[in-house]
């Protein structure tokens, strides 16, 4: 299918070839319409996160007060610290302006006069390259006062995160971005009632404000009829592991995962059989392997087989991965980035690390078993954000799908040890 | 006030829409297990010891957080919910150290009573603890075990909210999180100490009192901070007839849940001090020697009677009970015939905040007034009197328990007298020019009330005993130790002075020079002030109660007077 996310032409990211290729013409459009029919535009269209939640975005817009005489903010959130995730960094280097562009268009929908974009700190390359984009849009007067001649401004301003995945949370992204420690909040207030310093904000991941323009270009309509009905538009997949082209893939949501494996990505090294998938970042619920025909890159699909969209971060293992590593590595990530503020998540992401590093060095027990999926059980639902969910959940996808790997590894253990 | 109906355990309750589900649950006397949340702090939510089902949400909830709403139906007690709170008491003992046998806070810990209502007593936990910084002295006053802390952020939220001061924080993530200072910075603020009380476990300790007492061993009675005019509401903490401890009581008029640090510290380590007054004692040959009550009281009544009228001078006291200045200023009024009465103010102007700190450092400034401690007219006023005693036209002076010596100017005319009564209950620089020291009782020794800075009456409790409190058992506290400790263990074997209080003191050299004020009790003398004094009418003891009652107002001076 034609590429709109990233399309494939050279120096895209240069703001004349962008503008060459029709770019900032959305903004142009939008700025010619009523704000309400703008989110209407993007309600219409069925756009829903890519961030990883799969949220109806223009329904998330309208959420935002109407009549409240505080400022409003949007933050973009870039953060992308997902292990398996590597697509908004796509975004950042190869097409800045769309996504600066769809940044816009939210905030003229919104009534928003600053957005920040959230930017991962680990990405420098990315981090410059989409400041002189934001500079450039200033330059040609997309970005700031009477935006186009217009009675609408707005500033962009990026953001650097300092390194921890709980930032990419949408509550501790704006304790961080007010220079807070990275906590998230409790919620309600929900962000839209209460949030960046106390005021209505709206959070949405970049690929999602990347595809605002051209919904506004080309019509409600015509995206809402790309890929899988509930779940349309075009999607960057990461695939990574044991593929042979690893990368990030531009595709119509409602795409085979069997597709994506083999064709977009070359197939397994070796032609192995395939073990297990992670179908969208680590957090996601593993499938295995014989799971996963007919299984469908989008949430409908996905949901169906047992699992998410997440943030369309694929992780692909072959039949000689060891998925006790596989967990515990998994476990020890969750355990590392857990921000300690509420009970469960800091106390029972450190058990279960601990837990499955003992299976991973010859000393799990069978009743670890049952356990680690209790402990998983007792945070998942529990705690402040969805770091616990995402801790526990692969978890107690990896137990329930391939309990027979504990099993084996614990009676091993406890033959050497008797 | 838009209300709404919910239903908590089956109970209906009608309820403020503004309000949390756990405020509603409390106030109903429905109690929801928490470690974070406090009532007058912000909400944190963070340690999930209150999650509650919500008919019709798929999550549990927690009910700190979660604000009422019409036809809500919440439970708090059933098996999910219990296994959620199991689960959570379970997270938070597994790097906890199992150190209560050597913990201050057992016996009032949160997490240790926790542990037997709402844990399943069994830990599934096998693996190793994590282990953190211990012995921190955080500040001036408390001492932090890191492994102990549950981070609740109860005393960060403190220092924030309450004291006004960002001196706390945490640091490192996941269950490697610290709570520290700043950089440079330490926990040293006038409130500090509050953090220690509002700890649900061991983790901050006040580090005055650690390891001097298990809590279970201390009797707790109910009485008043003698720091300031504010009259914080307080318990005191005894074992073995000392006073060991000093923590706030709630009493949301007057102090909510906290006490300052110079109240919890400086007011009551001189009730066990060394330099207590012990007994009665007279000067003889330049020495103060000890005296039974007899002989001090006969020395005092046929000195005082030696002098003319207009040669005495008395002063009462601002650190004295109503009931003692009562019957101090009737005596000095209707036996001594002099018109020569006040006392000494003590305010540090400027010294004082808008969270509890006043600047009159005087538990009783009103009460003393109010009651009648005041020049009768033509009698002189404390600059007068000293004045006086300078000029040689006051002779003899009578006070109650002030270091009076220690105001400028003062120590150097008191040689001039040629008689000189104190009460006191420690040696300090006024007993240093006395004839006779009249042993006081001190504020944790006696009944009595004082009048704080809004005009309100509360009562001291007797916490201690002394020789004459220990026949007449007068509203004391006991401990379980008190109760059933081996008899060499006992309160009573602890010291114990041959003190009074100061109206029963005034009361005898009354009697002695031929005026009997008939009081069985401080209650009674109470009795008389709320029948003579206008402010206090209609008042009793009954009617203080534990959280003091509103003395009447003043009546309004005209507007064009």
């Amino acid at each position: 299918m034609e590429r709109y996310i990233l399309p494939d032409i050279p120096n895209f990211h240069e703001i004349d070839v962008y503008e060459q290729h029709g770019g900032y013409s959305a903004l142009k459009k939008a700025l010619g319409m009523n704000p309400a029919e703008v989110t209407d535009e993007v309600k219409k269209s069925n756009l829903r996160g890519r961030g990883g939640a799969c949220f109806p975005t223009g329904l998330k817009w309208t959420f935002m007060p109407k009549d409240n005489a505080k400022p409003k903010y949007l933050c973009v959130n870039g953060d992308e610290s997902e292990p398996g995730t590597f697509k908004d960094r796509q975004i950042f280097e190869f097409n800045p302006h769309q996504l600066i562009e769809g940044t816009l268009i939210g905030c003229y929908a919104m009534g928003i006069t600053t957005a920040y974009i959230y930017i991962r700190g680990e990405y420098g390359k990315w981090i410059k390259m989409l400041q002189k984009a934001i500079d450039d849009a200033y330059a040609k007067g997309y970005i700031g006062q009477n935006i186009l001649g217009s009675n609408f401004s707005t500033n962009i301003y990026l953001h650097k995160g300092a390194g921890a995945y709980i930032c990419g949370e949408e509550s501790s992204l704006m304790e961080s971005l007010e220079g807070n420690r990275g906590y998230p909040r409790v919620k309600p207030p929900f962000p839209a009632q209460r949030g960046v310093w106390n005021c209505p904000t709206t959070i949405n991941n970049v690929e999602t404000m990347t595809n605002v323009p051209l919904i506004i270009n080309k019509g409600w309509e015509w995206y809402s009829k790309i890929g899988a009905p509930k779940h349309p538009g075009p999607i960057l997949v990461g695939i990574s592991g044991h593929v042979n082209k690893p990368g990030v893939y531009e595709v119509a949501t409602g795409e085979l995962l069997t597709d994506l494996i083999y064709n977009y990505a070359g197939g397994v090294p070796g032609n192995k059989k395939i073990k297990a998938i992670i179908p969208g970042g680590s957090s996601t619920m593993i499938l295995r392997g014989d799971q996963i025909e007919g299984v469908r890159m989008d949430a409908d699909s996905l949901k169906a087989a047992g699992s998410s969209v997440g943030t369309a971060g694929m992780i692909v293992m072959d039949e000689e991965t060891d998925l006790i590593r596989v967990i515990s590595r998994i476990s020890k990530f969750y355990y590392h980035e857990s921000c300690g503020q509420c009970t469960p998540c800091r106390e029972g992401t450190g058990w279960l690390w601990k837990i499955l590093k003992r299976f991973e060095t010859g000393e799990g027990r069978m009743q670890d078993i049952d356990l680690l999926v209790d402990i998983a059980n007792n945070i998942e639902g529990n705690t402040i954000c969805a770091l616990g969910d995402a801790a526990a959940w692969p978890v107690q996808s990896m137990v329930r799908r391939f309990r027979d790997e504990f099993e084996k590894r614990a009676k091993r253990s406890e033959a050497a040890a008797a | 006030m838009p209300t709404v109906k919910i239903t908590i355990d089956g109970t209906q309750i009608e309820a403020d829409n503004k309000r949390t589900i756990i405020e509603v649950a409390r106030e109903h006397g429905i109690k929801i297990p928490h470690f974070c949340w406090h009532p007058k702090l912000s909400v944190s939510g963070n340690c999930r010891m209150c999650l509650v089902e919500i008919e019709k949400m798929p999550k549990l909830a927690i009910a700190c957080s979660t604000q009422v709403a019409d036809g809500m139906v919440v439970h708090t007690k059933n098996e999910r919910v219990v296994h959620a709170r199991n689960a959570v008491m379970e997270f938070l003992l597994i790097n906890h150290p199992l150190d209560c046998p050597i913990c201050d806070e057992a016996g009032e810990c949160k997490l240790q009573d926790y542990t037997y209502k709402y844990s399943t007593g069994y830990s599934r936990f096998d693996e190793d603890k994590v282990h953190k910084p211990k012995r921190i002295q955080l500040g001036p006053h408390v001492m932090f075990d890191a492994e102990r802390c549950i981070l609740c952020s109860r005393c960060v939220r403190f220092c924030d909210e309450i004291a006004g001061v960002h001196q706390l924080q945490f640091i490192q993530r996941g269950d490697h999180t610290e709570l520290t200072t700043f950089p440079g910075e330490k926990l040293d603020n006038p409130y500090s100490m509050n953090v220690v009380d509002i700890c649900p476990v061991g983790a901050l300790t006040n580090a005055d009192f650690r390891f001097k007492a298990r809590v279970w061993e201390m009797s707790f009675t109910d009485t008043i901070c003698q720091g300031c005019a504010r009259g914080c509401n307080i318990e005191v903490g005894v074992r073995n007839n000392e006073t060991l401890r000093l923590t706030p009581r709630r009493n949301d008029d007057v102090n909510g849940y906290w006490m300052c640090d110079h109240g919890r510290l400086d007011t009551f380590k001189f009730v066990n001090a060394e330099n207590r007054i012990k007994a009665p004692m007279i000067r003889k040959d330049g020495v103060l020697v000890e005296v039974g009550w007899d002989e001090a009281i006969a020395r005092v009544a046929s000195e005082l009677k030696s002098f003319k009228k207009s040669e005495v001078a008395a002063l009462g006291s601002p650190f004295a009970t109503n009931e003692d200045n009562h019957i101090f200023q009737r005596f000095v009024k209707e036996v001594l015939g002099t018109k020569n009465v006040d006392f000494v103010r003590h305010i540090v102007e400027g010294d004082e905040d808008n969270i509890l700190l006043r600047s009159d450092k005087t538990p009783n400034s009103i009460g003393a007034a109010e009651v009648g401690v005041a020049p009768v007219e033509g009698g002189m006023s404390f600059d007068a009197i000293i004045e006086g005693i300078h000029e040689g036209k006051i002779k003899a002076l009578y006070a109650l328990e002030d270091d009076v010596a220690a105001v400028p100017g003062v120590a150097e005319v008191l040689p001039k007298l040629e008689f000189f009564a104190v009460h006191a209950a420690n040696e300090n620089s006024t007993t240093r020019y006395a004839d006779v020291v009249l042993a006081a009782a001190t504020f944790a020794e006696k009944n009595g009330t004082m009048v704080n800075f809004q005009r309100r009456v509360q009562r001291l409790r007797p916490a201690v005993t002394t020789l004459e409190l220990d026949r007449a058992m007068d509203g004391f506290e006991m401990s379980r130790w008190d109760k059933f400790a081996a008899h060499n263990d006992k309160w009573g074997k602890g010291p114990r002075r041959d003190a009074r209080a100061s109206w029963k003191i005034v009361a005898s050299i009354a009697a002695a020079m031929g005026t009997k004020f008939k009081y069985n009790s401080a209650d009674e003398v109470f009795n008389e002030i709320a029948q003579r004094v206008e402010s206090f009418k209609g008042l009793s003891y009954l009617k203080v109660g534990k959280k003091g009652a509103p003395l009447k107002a003043k009546a309004m001076a005209p507007v064009h007077a």
